[in-house]
């Protein structure tokens, strides 16, 4: 079955070969299976798929390295969260678990819907588990009043791969962190949230690595109506580093929010891609991304509203995506697409890249800052704005980018 | 899969659309108007043609050639092309459905028996000129349009300027090109590309594939095997072509493919504006439209492009129609030059096409203005590509898409600044308008920006449309939207104008289409 599947990846390389014979480790198990037949269609995917085209997995692994850097320190604070840790070797739970949670940890994989759509999430939804990690962290949530949950995806190793999925029950909330760390050659986490009527989730995404990593997050976002769903995404790229988000509108007046910033240096790549199905009558989507590149840094944003036929009669969305490349050799791509059947409904999108405002420029060194500050503070100013929805952690996300921009 | 994107809950039977109440009724009625019932190109003429064998192969390109009686080097150019096209495979990528295309189910060549000039008006085959008339086209611009010789003096005193050179293309051959004297004492050269081969062959070799090459992409290699006709300008150093030129591409024959290649050059400080409309009769089965357009414009030059395409767009149900997959771009070779492309689309069954501008000289402008409206079982990907690689390049993007039945519209566009592009500007806007609840409107905007000093916007703000205009406009109390509507149209307006053909009327209607309501 192995060689089959193996087959199916066209050329591949010594990192795909890795993965197969990972997968050959893992115990028997259909739905696994399943999984792992959903990442070989495609292998790791690469610049010929058009959902990749700007971050190829496929070319920039060659091998699954350890890589010769450490994982990035954890900005989150852990005091009063309850943590779950994944690194390659293997799960870490929180000593107690209180009342409103439950924990399951199953040793079978989990089916995952549009497995095919996204091929680094059905990989690590297939090579989670083993002796170390349960296949499946399954958590339901049946409280308001939950200390923060906090995942961290970090550790030395050749890959690390987890698969969480977080159960919201009707009316109730969650706040819930992640770090993407790095450490590993590869890193590739997926995350599923299913929000029940009324429910509410604030998520907070904190990425960083190296020039040696590579590292992807897929989280999937199913919403039933009324619930509210708000994300708030913070990404210093890896060597690549891809953030996607798949966010369903189920049944109607649901709302989702998605704020992202990209702080991007040499050789790293952050690519932060979004895709929302306005499958729901009167949904509402609010989306903000804000980039700053330097040189030799690339960042990348694809996002897509989808509203099919009668479903997504009356959706509210709006998509902004506003990119500063501070230096020359900063690279930026985008791509806002908008896909329609509906016609009661209000899309926009807008795009933008450039350089810092000169006036704006002008205006602060006529009151005596230096160019260096001057500008440091506008590209604050900038980027700030997407930390707005973050709540207690706002501040921890806008301390990381200042610190960040005082060092670029 | 419908072409409305596999909608699962898609009642077939139902045949009224809803629309939305805040869509002013005159937008949705001058929508209707094109639909197929009110097409008014669909006739047929009835005339004996000269075909080439069914079917594609080496022989059906060498059959072309010969019946051109091309050079060596030409057959030699398009016989590499065909063995490269066996090679490729046909995109996949646009948002566009349609059955499998059988390329051996086509004519790649239909010619009018009788040939192609006449001595006197009374030679001229009475259905040719019928068709003609048929078209809009006045008796006296038929003489002319038709080659008849003396009639170009006295159509052209006859006709108040500003006066349109025109090159009617009908089906696979060029069958007259008029003003071709008067154009000569400017230095522009205006005749079909077939001709140009033998007359001009060493302009025709310098720059024939240099913007679209071979191998470009899989339509536009079937092009280059087979390419029957078209249009060939040269406009020399320092002359303001003194006329409108253009092109009128009719399809006739049954199973036909149509595929002309338009090479247009403008030398330094020339300028020349091009028009070229298509039409084609109602027929049950698909015909096949591959056409190559290339322009150079060098330094200082300028040349405007526009489009009023009018394809044969199927029936109600999708029935019949052009697959109209075109490759159109232009080279900003020199500096300070200027392409810009006009297009109004409300034919063909499925359009892939996106006029593009590849900015190569240093301060060198693109532009691409389009209204693409579907109705009907029409699809349509269309949008255009601005490539900016000189410094200080400039591009403008306006397009509005206007989507009603169960059509699909899709503008896909790529704006690409490239590492030495210093301080390239970008404005693009495109909108679009939903008419009715079975149609689909999409935008899928590509932006790559490898320059830190570039200015890119993709419809943040309108006030970057012109200024100037847009603050005149605005000062006299019209609003925001509506004055960028006003430009857009007013810009497209004067071009239609200059239209000689009965479709113009057609596609100004078009403009009376208001795009309140437009989502994204």
């Amino acid at each position: 079955m192995t060689t089959a599947l193996r087959d199916m990846i066209a050329n591949p390389t010594t990192a795909e070969l890795e993965l197969v014979a990972r997968y050959g480790m893992q115990p028997e198990d259909s739905r696994r299976e399943r999984l792992f037949e959903a990442f070989c269609r495609t292998g790791l995917p690469h610049r010929r798929l058009e959902a990749w085209k700007w971050t190829d997995f496929k070319a920039a692994l060659q091998g699954l390295d350890r890589p010769s850097t450490s994982p990035a320190q954890d900005p989150i604070p852990h005091a009063g969260a309850l943590v779950f840790r994944f690194t390659p070797n293997g799960y870490f739970p929180p000593d107690h678990i209180p009342d409103g949670l439950k924990v399951f940890e199953k040793d079978e994989a989990q089916a995952l819907g549009a497995a095919e759509d996204v091929p680094l999430g059905a990989l690590a939804a297939s090579l989670s588990g083993g002796k170390a990690r349960p296949a499946t962290l399954l958590l339901e949530v049946t409280s308001k009043e939950l200390p923060r949950l906090h995942f961290q995806f970090s550790g030395e190793g050749e890959a690390n791969f987890a698969r969480v999925v977080v159960m919201v029950r009707p009316d109730m909330a969650l706040t819930v962190s992640e770090s993407h760390l790095g450490g590993a050659g590869l890193t590739s986490s997926v995350i599923e949230f299913t929000l029940q009527k009324g429910s509410a989730v604030n998520r907070t995404v904190y990425q960083r690595g190296t020039p040696e990593e590579a590292i992807a997050s897929t989280a999937l976002v199913h919403l039933d109506s009324n619930s509210h769903f708000t994300q708030t995404s913070l990404a210093f790229g890896a060597k690549l580093a891809r953030l996607e988000t798949r966010v369903t509108h189920q049944e109607a007046s649901a709302k989702a929010t998605l704020n992202a910033a990209y702080l991007v240096g040499k050789d790293l790549h952050a690519d932060f891609t979004t895709h929302v199905r306005h499958g729901a009558n009167s949904c509402v989507t609010r989306q903000l991304t804000k980039g700053a590149v330097l040189n030799g840094g690339t960042g990348v944003f694809q996002g897509k509203f989808f509203v099919p036929r009668t479903a997504g009669q009356y959706t509210d969305a709006d998509m902004q995506h506003k990119a500063l490349l501070l230096e020359e050799g900063a690279v930026v791509f985008a791509k806002p697409e908008l896909e329609i059947y509906a016609d009661d409904v209000e899309c926009a999108h807008g795009n933008t890249s450039g350089a810092l405002d000169d006036d704006q420029l002008f205006y602060m060194r006529q009151r005596g800052l230096p160019e260096k500050t001057a500008r440091a503070l506008l590209t604050q100013a900038f980027v700030a704005e997407a930390f707005a929805e973050a709540g207690a952690l706002e501040e921890v996300l806008r301390t990381e980018a200042e610190a960040w921009l005082a060092a670029a | 899969m419908d072409c409305c994107g596999g909608m699962e809950d898609h009642d077939e039977d139902c045949t009224e659309v809803k629309v939305k109440d805040s869509i002013a009724q005159g937008t949705v009625d001058a929508a209707k108007a094109l639909e197929s019932e009110h097409y008014s190109a669909g006739f047929i003429t009835d005339i004996e043609m000269d075909m080439a064998p069914k079917g594609l192969s080496e022989d059906t390109v060498r059959f072309i050639s010969a019946k051109k009686n091309e050079p060596e080097w030409l057959l030699e150019w398009r016989l590499a092309a065909y063995k490269r096209w066996l090679t490729m495979e046909e995109p996949t990528w646009a948002m566009v459905d349609y059955p499998t295309i059988n390329y051996q189910d086509y004519y790649y060549y239909a010619a009018p028996k009788t040939g192609a000039k006449y001595e006197s008006i009374d030679d001229v085959p009475k259905e040719i000129l019928e068709t003609y008339e048929k078209l809009g086209i006045p008796l006296r611009e038929a003489e002319v349009l038709l080659g008849v010789e003396g009639a170009a003096e006295t159509a052209a005193t006859a006709r108040e300027t500003p006066r349109v050179a025109v090159d009617a293309v009908f089906d696979s051959v060029s069958v007259a090109t008029t003003f071709r004297k008067e154009l000569e004492k400017a230095g522009v050269i205006f005749m079909s590309i077939s001709e140009a081969v033998h007359e001009y062959p060493d302009l025709v070799k310098k720059y024939l594939g240099t913007v679209v090459p071979q191998s470009d992409n899989f339509f536009a290699t079937l092009n280059s095997a087979v390419f029957s006709d078209g249009t060939f300008v040269y406009v020399p150093k320092g002359v303001r072509c003194p006329m409108e030129l253009s092109t009128y591409f009719r399809m006739n024959a049954e199973n036909t493919g149509q595929f002309e290649r338009t090479l247009i050059i403008a030398d330094e400080g020339a300028y020349v504006s091009y028009l070229e409309g298509c039409t084609a009769p109602m027929r049950d089965e698909n015909q096949l439209h591959a056409a190559v357009v290339e322009l150079v414009a060098l330094e200082d030059a300028e040349i405007k492009y526009s489009t009023v395409q009018n394809w044969w767009p199927g029936d109600e149900n999708g029935k019949g129609g052009i697959y109209n997959f075109v490759t159109k771009r232009g080279d900003c070779r020199g500096d300070r030059s200027k392409i810009s492309w006009t297009q109004v689309e409300t034919g063909s069954a499925v359009t892939w096409k996106y006029p593009s501008c590849i900015l190569r000289g240093d301060d060198s402008v693109g532009e691409f203005y389009s209204i693409a409206v579907t109705n009907g079982r029409q699809q349509a990907d269309t949008g255009t590509k601005m490539i900016h690689l000189g410094k200080r390049t400039r591009s403008r993007i306006i397009s509005k898409g206007i989507s009603a039945g169960k059509s699909n519209n899709t503008y896909r566009g790529l704006v690409s600044i490239n590492r030495k592009a210093d301080k390239a500007r970008n404005f693009t806007q495109c909108d679009s308008l939903l008419i009715g609840d079975r149609c689909g409107a999409h935008t899928v905007p590509y932006v790559e920006n490898r320059r830190a000093d570039a200015q890119l916007e993709h419809e943040a703000t309108t006030t970057k449309l012109s200024d100037d205009q847009m603050f005149y406009v605005r000062q006299r109390g019209i609003g925001e939207e509506e004055a960028v509507a006003l430009l857009v149209n007013g810009f497209v307006r004067e071009v239609l104008q200059e239209l000689p053909m009965e479709f113009a009327v057609e596609a100004q209607s078009l403009l009376k289409v208001s795009l309140e309501g437009s989502v994204g």
